[in-house]
């Protein structure tokens, strides 16, 4: 099978995922007007939310993955998620309430979360040239736990409700969401996806190495900053909106690897395809499993996720002695 | 073609390279020589501009190297890497094929001309067998010589070269040798390669520059190179010489005594 034939079957089958989702859980349901109204107000948007959503959350993965030469780095394993989560709970707690370029102060918050802790992160490994794959992991566990105290700091300040909203908004949950937020998020993915895009041909560079990708004519530096300032600012809106939701960016962009390969001109549409597909499969699983009550879409990926994480790390060191 | 003039380099007050200089011209043949630690990939990779310049200068055709974009200097000048063991998880060919970065733009399409280099360096470095091979199957010697293709595809007139025969067998030791003494010989690319091998760096036609924790120690013609007391003060070591038994050339071997 050639690439496109397989990018084209994935695109269908993320297509299919988009439009039969809404349908899942319309059982009982007989008022043909109540149906609609479900179907394009609250399930039409949630799918589309999700879809793009996924997209950015693939995307984000698949860049750390290539920046990083590792298949564990994510937004969320390396510790981005947790400060992108931070800044959006410190913005709630201190009512800030600017926005700038139509965003909102809470996507601004984890927009500043997520650029620092992805600085910190970036700088640790920097410090040591035999940065080891072990040693960039423990530097996110250890940048998701401090940030995990401060989230648990910022609740202890708030009053029982607001800390019952962050503790719902962490576990990652699509329940909220609608045209409004999906208008949000799209311009945001929109512009990250076309950013990465375009730089698709240094990302493969990247793969092989800073050395290589420098002397074949990549400002390796810009090129960087330009990456971290990108997913910091998708990372951020995704959070904002709907939580971390994790393990999205680890396996979709795996998994696509396997289909499509190691070029990114390819992988990257597959990605953003597959991961928008993906999380509207969860999300259905999650809203539909324990009907009529729904779980946040974040337990169901983190619980596959878990294992996944697991299998790549003993699967990565038995490739690396 | 290439000037380097008092280049000095430091990294968190350690001092990797101090007062370096030398010229090369068009078609030279550069071999850098010294033990372990002494700067030479340092060398290299100051002259790339992955490491930066504390002092000095480094100047390609006339133009300090500050000059050029990170995109121009790839045009320039080429790198084969010191093998680092990362698996590179490529097919040989879009492996070249990436290579041509400097020579494209963000959305430009595949050219004749791109596809037409790639094919060159294949041909010439006799890789053309496994382009559909994945990078991670090819032995020591086949792997050297598709990151030769690589650095060739770039079409640059200087070619730097770390450590290219380290982990490579007696056979594709003189197999890459002979492939970059072509480059050198019969498409003029200014070679600069750093070697451990002394006897390579010995011969005719070739300058050696030898280093000695980041100082320069000696530069001279290859054939001035193979001195006991030199080659005694470089590596803290006791050499003997005898006569190659075909071509006479002087051969240095290391004497445990």
């Amino acid at each position: 099978m050639t690439l496109t034939t397989r990018l084209t079957l994935m695109v269908l089958f993320c297509l299919a995922v988009l439009a039969l989702a809404p349908f899942a859980g319309l059982g009982g349901i007989d008022d043909a007007a109540i149906r609609e109204h479900i179907l394009t107000q609250i399930r039409l948007p949630r799918a589309l939310f999700a879809f793009v959503a996924g997209a950015g959350l693939a995307l984000c993965g698949l860049v750390f993955q290539a920046m990083f030469h590792n298949p564990l780095a994510t937004p969320f394993t390396l510790g981005v998620a947790s400060g992108a989560s931070f800044g959006a709970a410190l913005t709630v707690l201190l009512g800030i309430n600017i926005s700038l370029l139509g965003l909102d102060a809470i996507t601004l918050g984890a927009f500043v979360g997520a650029l620092g802790a992805i600085s910190f992160v970036y700088g640790i490994s920097r410090l040591n040239y035999s940065f080891s794959t072990e040693t960039l992991l423990l530097t996110g566990v250890a940048t998701s736990f401090f940030f995990s105290s401060l989230i648990l700091f910022t609740q202890y300040l708030s009053d029982v409700n607001e800390s019952f909203r962050i503790t719902r908004w962490l576990m990652g949950g699509l329940s909220i969401s609608g045209y409004q937020q999906l208008l949000q998020l799209l311009p945001v993915v929109t512009l990250s996806a076309g950013i990465i895009i375009w730089l698709s041909r240094e990302l493969n560079l990247l793969m092989a190495g800073d050395d290589i990708a420098i002397s074949r004519g990549v400002a390796v530096k810009r090129v960087r900053y330009l990456m971290f300032f990108t997913t910091s600012m998708c990372v951020g809106a995704i959070v904002a909106l709907c939580g971390p939701i994790g393990f999205v960016g680890m396996m979709v962009p795996h998994i696509c690897r396997l289909i499509i390969g190691t070029d990114h001109r390819w992988l990257i549409p597959a990605s953003l395809v597959f991961g928008g597909g993906f999380l509207i499969l969860c999300d259905t699983l999650a809203r539909t499993i324990i009907a009529p009550a729904e779980l946040p879409v974040g337990v169901i990926t983190t619980l596959l996720g878990g294992p996944f994480f697991l299998w790549l790390l003993v699967r990565h060191r038995r490739q690396t002695p | 073609m290439i000037e380097v003039q008092h280049l000095s380099v430091s990294l968190q007050d350690k001092t990797l390279l101090a007062d370096i200089e030398f010229q090369l011209d068009k078609g030279d043949y550069l071999v850098v020589v010294g033990p372990n630690g002494a700067g030479k990939s340092t060398l290299l990779k100051a002259m790339l501009g992955i490491i930066d310049i504390d002092q000095g200068l480094i100047r390609y055709q006339d133009q300090p190297v500050t000059d050029f974009s990170q995109r121009q200097l790839a045009r320039l000048v080429s790198y084969v890497p010191q093998s680092s063991g990362r698996e590179l998880p490529f097919a040989v060919e879009e492996f070249i094929k990436m290579s041509r970065y400097a020579h494209q733009h963000a959305l430009s399409e595949w050219q004749p001309d791109d596809q037409q280099a790639v094919e060159d360096a294949m041909r010439i470095t006799n890789t053309e067998r496994f382009r559909d091979r994945q990078m991670s199957t090819l032995s020591g010697g086949e792997s050297q010589r598709v990151m030769i293709a690589a650095a060739l595809s770039q079409q640059t007139p200087i070619m730097l070269l770390d450590e290219p025969t380290s982990y490579l067998d007696p056979h594709h030791q003189v197999e890459v040798h002979q492939l970059i003494s072509r480059l050198n010989r019969q498409l003029g690319i200014t070679v600069v390669e750093v070697s451990h091998d002394i006897n390579h760096a010995g011969q005719q036609g070739q300058t050696v520059l030898a280093l000695l924790e980041g100082h320069s120690l000696w530069l001279g013609p290859g054939e001035d190179f193979l001195d006991k007391q030199l080659l005694q003060a470089l590596y803290q070591q006791e050499f003997v010489f005898v006569p190659h038994p075909r071509s006479g050339r002087t051969i240095a071997l290391a004497d445990p005594l």
